[in-house]
């Protein structure tokens, strides 16, 4: 490094809260390497929903107590519908190596087309989810018209 | 009196013990995703430690900002100090334990009182729990006077520099229990320290585990203040929070609950207000919602203890 070259450093050094700001960008670098050496690592995996104990399992875990009576599985088991005794509907979606589950709060936002049923719970960062139920997403979508009008 | 001249060592300053740490912590979290790699891919999700390593850097240029006014505050509490301890190895023992006390009941606080809970829950709200994790930290602790918990002890007589010092070593210790990789420790040091094990019933979402295992470094103050839960091999810890976050993304992790309290405070008839803010994650005036205890409570009686 020539002497210019070391002196412009610094002088950029000396600037007020530069060294934070080269803290960080060096942060932010070794940050975006973790992510695509963990990308490269194939972590994360491929998680399903094995099968019905296992969604009662994800309900329960989702809100603690929700003993489901009907459930019902997505044909690439990445999400679920659950009722309860209550009437409570469930909808557990993937979400990376994990799920995470709504109750879903009317009927405002489920679509039946064919054997796929679109649901979302009314928050825009859980976003929608098509499930595909196979015959049962017929009869799931005729009982969940009367949800929200309980209360 | 001016502050400098009633400065006992005006020439002690802090050391910042985690960025010498920062190439440790990396190196930590590589060989940790290799051992998830071969023994549970699903311990790790790329998108989840994005999110993580995004809140801790965030973490770190908040912290750098209001750095000087923390000090400042502290520099003028230690100016109107009661006695002056001297710079010697036991007043740093001493801070150790006194600060791991603190952030005993800072962390109690965070969990029972919303305002605060506001600004720490990001910590918690990743469904994994490996080293990744131990770097989520808050953007908005100066904005909630978390740093409250902290200061005081200046008025003591203890040197800013020293508190900050061992504050930085208590976060420093905090880094290597968050992890699955490592089962149990020895007896006698899961009977004193805070460990793996402990700690992940403190992030775990199971009806018994919520908001237990408070601790920093010492184990024993949940022990004494009755908050202490043992890792039970039976009942695996589910990690996150009661109503998980369901995303990954950066600002909704750092502001969501903050968000939320804004909307509640908002809607919420006058007299109930101050509710939202100084009582319990989850309460609300009109008994729609649940808190941890009435969690716990309903999972004991459909789980009576033998």
């Amino acid at each position: 490094m020539t002497p210019t070259n070391l002196a412009a450093l610094q002088t950029l050094f000396a600037l007020p809260g530069a060294a934070v700001a080269v803290q960080a960008a060096v942060s932010l670098v070794l940050i975006i390497g973790l992510y695509y050496l963990a990308r490269a690592m194939q972590l994360g995996g491929d998680v399903r929903i094995r099968d019905a104990a296992h969604a009662r399992e994800l309900a329960d875990a989702a809100i603690s107590g929700f003993a489901a009576q009907d459930i019902a599985l997505d044909r690439a088991r990445i999400g679920a519908l659950l009722r309860d005794a209550g009437g409570r509907v469930l909808v557990v979606r993937r979400h990376g190596s994990h799920f995470v589950a709504r109750v879903l709060p009317d009927h405002a936002s489920v679509r039946l087309d064919r054997q796929f049923l679109t649901l979302a719970a009314g928050e825009p960062r859980f976003g929608a989810i098509t499930l595909e139920l196979g015959p049962e997403a017929q009869a799931w979508a005729a009982s969940l018209r009367r949800l929200g009008e309980r209360a | 009196m001016s502050v400098a001249r009633n400065l006992q060592a005006p020439d002690l300053q802090p050391i910042d013990v985690v960025v010498y740490a920062i190439p440790v912590f990396i190196l930590l979290i590589v060989i940790e995703m290799i051992w998830a790699a071969r023994r549970a891919p699903e311990k790790y999700e790329p998108r989840d430690m994005l999110t993580s390593l995004g809140l801790g850097l965030g973490s770190t240029i908040a912290g750098a900002l209001v750095a000087g006014a923390i000090y400042a505050m502290m520099l003028w509490l230690y100016a109107h100090r009661v006695v002056s301890l001297p710079n010697v190895w036991w007043v740093w023992v001493l801070a150790f334990v006194l600060d791991d006390f603190n952030y005993y009941w800072f962390h109690r606080t965070a969990h029972r009182v919303r305002w605060f809970w506001a600004a720490h829950v990001n910590h918690h709200s990743s469904q994994h729990y490996n080293l990744s994790t131990a770097l989520r930290q808050t953007w908005t602790g100066f904005f909630a006077l978390s740093f409250a918990f902290h200061i005081w002890p200046a008025l003591l007589g203890f040197h800013p520099a020293i508190l900050l010092t061992v504050a930085g070593i208590n976060l420093v210790y905090q880094f290597w229990i968050h992890t699955e990789a490592v089962q149990k420790m020895p007896r006698w040091f899961e009977a004193v320290m805070n460990t793996p094990a402990h700690h992940r019933v403190h992030h775990a979402t199971n009806p018994r585990y919520l908001d237990r295992n408070y601790a920093g470094v010492f184990i024993v103050w949940d022990k004494l203040f009755g908050t202490f839960e043992p890792e039970r091999d039976e009942e695996p810890p589910r990690y996150g929070i009661v109503r998980q976050l369901g995303s990954f993304n950066l600002l909704h992790a750092a502001f969501h609950e903050w968000t939320a309290l804004l909307g509640d405070l908002l809607r919420a008839p006058w007299r109930h207000k101050l509710g939202y803010l100084v009582r319990e994650p989850g309460w609300s005036h009109d008994g729609t919602r649940e808190g941890s205890d009435a969690i716990r409570a309903r999972w004991l009686e459909r789980n009576p203890p033998a």
